[in-house]
């Protein structure tokens, strides 16, 4: 019993660490991919918008297996999870083989080595000790590092460069799981929302997708927005000069624009949208005395902001209408757009009077009000009796900007994954493990010849082509007098 | 047998060059009368144009060296190339120059960047591993992207706020990269699977089945009684037009839905006589496919004519908006070249047909093929995961999320798991040869959709593009 449960795990083990199993679960992956590619998800396509493209049946059977959502689905997530798995499994069995590899290194060639290494080449020298000599230099002027290894009855060279190419793989796979582990935990703990200002207004409520909202610890204020554009008129940049408020006090301060967010304790805010509030932000008017006695002069209001005029004369700004109509007696508003604005304006006068009293040389102060209306609406405006005539230089309407608001405390995970990654392939597809061996032994006409010998776990015709410079470097490398006499037959063998 | 069937030509290598030369030299001359009584020689468009001369001229004589199998086309037509990269290069610099930015931010431009770099890849394949006729694929390839862009908007258009940001050119100069490569990997396995013996039939179902799944794809936009839609075009604004916002207008070509129809019938035969060939055991079916193929390009361009002559400057009603809204083939760019590349692998195929043992003799020996194939994934791969790395940044930096599924970016991740297939296959499991070709064929398939399909069939963030 003990044996078969042995031999089940042993039988799962051997499956999930299959390449073969990896790839049928990068396939499923792909299909449900391509799936979510082609049918309407839910998060990104309004409820309406789905109700058109799918009959009735058919949109309940989607939303109950699950392919309106599909990477949000428990299956999907497990099935990436199960991919994550057969890749922890594949690297676990093969690492133990490769780390064998990588920390012993194979240094001593036996006989058999020697028979089956398709690359190698044979030099005659005139004695050992000349011809390892020569191979000595010959990689010192490479600039490869050659060790003299001990073997039972003289000395051989190794050489080897890039070891660490042969646990290239495992460093991509262990970025690929620091990926997935950043995405989880995002997927986790991670949220969106989104907090629209206005200008000079501040919140700490974030609106989530979901319809509930999050409070945050602190607040953020929006002191202006904008938009610059082309001069064809599209938009350049949009911007807004945020402030994060914390304890009553700004804690920080930054123009952020679309691609430039803000970011404060892990949360990150971005332009998202901009527009109009269609509420009066401030009013630029030109007030001159209706005496005639000076000038106009600039004064801008704001909404229900008095301001004082001269000595006896303010002006307040009591209602901006943005679309006003008439009827029923009053004046209200047909929209919220900027359309066909009416200004209330209150102005208010003391008419003071010195009583001839010697008495009492006291003043008395009456006050006055006069409603002005721009444009002036009949039985409204008293335009007539103020003492000011008003005229509107500008509008300015407020501004709001569209924060989104994201938290993604697992994004660094995913960041030092894609370096780990650019670093892993670039060992893997570009840095070679290379093995060169060096030994001295006798042809079958009993002189004695250099053996050398090479491997590299990749791109072996270039090495190939390395291998054979190498052999004319040792060759030059040979004591000049035994070279020119023996006429040296170099033989090579190869693919 | 289908092979013998036409029979070689005595090689007469002078005229071709020389027709090719001379019409070079004469287009140009053309060319350079008519700009020089409109102003500036040296502009963007002028410059595209002598590519697009130089290129095809190149594709004229690849295919000379098809049909009469004269070696000495094809130093010529490598010349050409030179010479068409020249000019796309200057057009890709004047661009440069004048917007100030990477020519990366519209379709016109990606494919400006595009050509370039599969033309620079071509030249360096021939160069560095002798592949001598890669340009019989990667030139059609060029002159469909070259006829494109004639097509496609080209006034410099500012950035929106979105596109401004250094990462957006890193991820679409990687996206240029990585897809120039996967399409040399792709035409150095075709080169592999005809130096490998694979039987010329096998490719003649290929050619078959793809050009089926260009019809088909077209057919999705086959209306009640027979119209086919297509994009209705905006001529001042010189851009599609929408219903709302990322919902484009189609309007109904009446009719046009039958002719493809009736060609998606014509290039499914082929396919279809082949199963027979198969089931019945009876070369004699595949004769009639090769017929019935050069039936169907015949077809294709006759359905190609129409497509030009109906599509271009008309007005036709639309089934969702009362009225009738003009059309331009600007706004139809993946048809049309859905209907070139079409004809192109069919006449890939008759080169292959009438020319097969001269192409032999050309290629290098199937293994090393082979080898130059996995190298080129080798380099297109970590190109895509650098693509797709800088694509995440940048819309972190801008949409407040690293990945999105967004159905680009779904594909991205496809295309990249597809390689990453091939990759553990070829390495662990020893796959070489014919299932490696295959592999790195359906790579190419995959990107190809991300990069066309994706944009005008799936709706998502990447709408810019």
């Amino acid at each position: 019993m003990a044996l078969s449960l042995h031999s089940l795990t042993h039988k799962l083990w051997r499956t999930i660490s299959a390449v073969k199993t990896g790839v049928v679960l990068i396939l499923l992956a792909v299909v449900f991919s391509v799936a979510g590619t082609v049918i309407l998800q839910r998060p990104m396509t309004d409820a309406d918008e789905m109700q058109r493209a799918y009959s009735p049946q058919m949109l309940r059977f989607l939303d109950a297996v699950g392919l309106t959502d599909v990477f949000h689905t428990p299956w999907f997530i497990a099935l990436l999870l199960l991919v994550s798995l057969s890749i922890v499994a594949a690297s676990v069995d093969r690492f133990p083989n490769s780390w064998r590899f990588f920390a012993r290194p194979y240094k001593s060639p036996d006989e058999n080595f020697l028979k089956v290494l398709p690359v190698h080449a044979q030099i005659p020298v005139a004695d050992e000790e000349a011809g390892l000599v020569a191979a000595e230099r010959a990689f010192h002027k490479l600039r490869w590092k050659s060790e003299r290894i001990v073997r039972r009855n003289g000395f051989s060279l190794f050489v080897e460069r890039h070891r660490i190419s042969e646990l290239a793989v495992y460093v991509v796979h262990a970025s690929l799981l620091l990926i997935f582990l950043g995405g989880i935990v995002d997927a986790l703990y991670g949220w969106r929302g989104f907090l629209t200002l206005n200008q000079g207004q501040q919140s700490n409520v974030v609106a989530l997708r979901n319809g509930a909202t999050r409070n945050l610890p602190f607040a953020v204020r929006c002191d202006a927005a904008g938009e610059d554009t082309y001069t064809d008129g599209s938009p350049k940049r949009w911007w807004s000069k945020l402030a994060v408020v914390q304890d009553g006090r700004d804690v920080q301060r930054k123009e952020i624009e679309v691609n430039d967010p803000l970011v404060y304790r892990g949360l990150r805010f971005y332009q998202a949208s901009y527009g109009s509030t269609g509420k009066l932000d401030h009013l630029l008017l030109a007030a001159t005395p209706s005496t005639g006695t000076t000038g106009p002069r600039e004064i801008s209001l704001a909404l229900s902001q008095t301001l004082a005029l001269d000595s006896d004369t303010s002006v307040q700004l009591a209602e901006f209408i943005p679309d006003y109509v008439v009827g029923d007696g009053h004046v209200y508003t047909r929209s919220n757009d900027v359309v066909n604005p009416a200004v209330h304006l209150i102005v208010t006068s003391q008419n003071v009077r010195a009583q001839n009293s010697k008495v009492r040389n006291s003043k008395t102060k009456t006050s006055r009000t006069v409603n002005v209306w721009i444009p002036e609406i009949p039985g409204f405006a008293e335009n007539g009796q103020s003492p000011y005539n008003f005229e509107v230089r500008d509008l300015k309407i407020g501004n709001f900007t569209g924060l989104q608001v994201s938290h993604e405390p697992g994004q660094w995970a995913v960041w030092a994954g894609v370096i780990l990654m650019g670093i892993g392939l670039t060992f893997v597809f570009y840095v070679v493990h290379v093995r060169v061996w060096v030994l001295p032994v006798r042809d079958g006409r009993g002189r004695v010849t250099l053996w050398i010998g090479g491997s590299a776990n990749r791109n072996r015709d270039a090495f190939e082509q390395k291998f054979q410079k190498l052999i004319e470097k040792i060759k030059e490398q040979l004591p000049a007098e035994s070279h020119k006499s023996r006429q040296p037959e170099t033989t090579f063998a190869g693919k | 047998m289908a092979r013998a069937k036409a029979e070689p030509q005595p090689a007469n290598g002078a005229t071709l060059i020389a027709m090719v030369g001379l019409s070079i030299a004469f287009l140009l001359f053309m060319a350079f009368l008519n700009v020089v009584k409109t102003g500036p020689v040296l502009n963007e468009a002028n410059l595209l144009y002598a590519a697009l001369i130089f290129y095809a001229g190149a594709g004229a004589l690849y295919l000379g060296f098809g049909v009469t199998g004269t070696e000495s086309y094809v130093r010529f037509a490598s010349l050409a190339t030179w010479a068409g990269l020249l000019a796309n290069t200057a057009a890709v610099a004047h661009r440069w120059y004048q917007a100030g930015h990477p020519p990366f931010a519209s379709v016109y431009e990606m494919l400006l960047s595009f050509v370039w770099t599969l033309a620079a890849l071509t030249l360096i394949a021939e160069k560095r591993y002798g592949v001598k006729v890669i340009g019989t694929v990667t030139m059609p390839i060029a002159i469909v992207g070259v006829v494109l862009m004639q097509l496609l908007r080209t006034d410099v258009k500012p950035l929106v706020p979105a596109l401004q940001s250094t990462w957006l050119h890193v991820h679409v100069t990687l996206a240029m990269l990585a897809y120039a490569a996967c399409a040399l990997s792709f035409a150095l396995a075709m080169m592999f699977l005809i130096q490998d013996g694979m039987k010329t039939e096998t490719f003649l179902a290929a050619t078959s089945l793809f050009t089926v799944g260009i019809y088909a794809g077209i057919l999705t936009r086959f209306e009640k009684w027979g119209g086919l839609s297509v994009i209705a075009w905006n001529a001042q604004e010189k851009s599609e037009m929408f219903l709302s916002r990322g919902v484009r207008l189609f309007v109904t070509i009446p009719d046009l839905g039958w002719l493809m129809l009736i060609v998606l019938g014509a290039v499914a035969a082929p396919f279809v006589l082949y199963l027979a060939a198969r089931v019945r055991n009876n070369e004699a079916f595949l004769t009639t496919a090769n017929r019935a193929l050069f039936v169907s390009i015949l077809l294709q361009s006759l359905a190609l004519v129409f497509f030009l002559l109906r599509a271009e400057n008309a007005s036709y009603p639309s089934l969702d908006a009362d009225g009738l809204y003009p059309t331009n083939l600007a706004a139809s760019p993946f048809i049309l070249s859905g209907l070139v590349g079409g004809i192109l692998a069919s006449l890939l195929y008759l080169l292959l047909l009438w020319r097969r043992a001269d192409l032999e003799k050309l290629l290098p020996d199937a293994v090393t093929l082979d080898r130059i194939t996995y190298k080129t994934i080798g380099i297109a791969f970590p190109l895509l995961t650098l693509m797709i790395a800088a694509g995440a940044y940048w819309a972190n930096r801008t949409w407040g999320s690293y990945w999105n599924w967004d159905p680009k970016e779904t594909w991205a991740a496809i295309t990249w798991l597809v390689y990453a297939g091939y990759l553990h296959m070829r390495i662990t499991r020893g796959w070489r040869g014919r299932r490696a070709a295959y592999f790195a064929i359906l790579g190419f398939a995959v990107v190809m959709f991300t990069f066309f399909g994706v944009t005008y069939l799936l709706p998502g963030l990447h709408s810019y593009a």
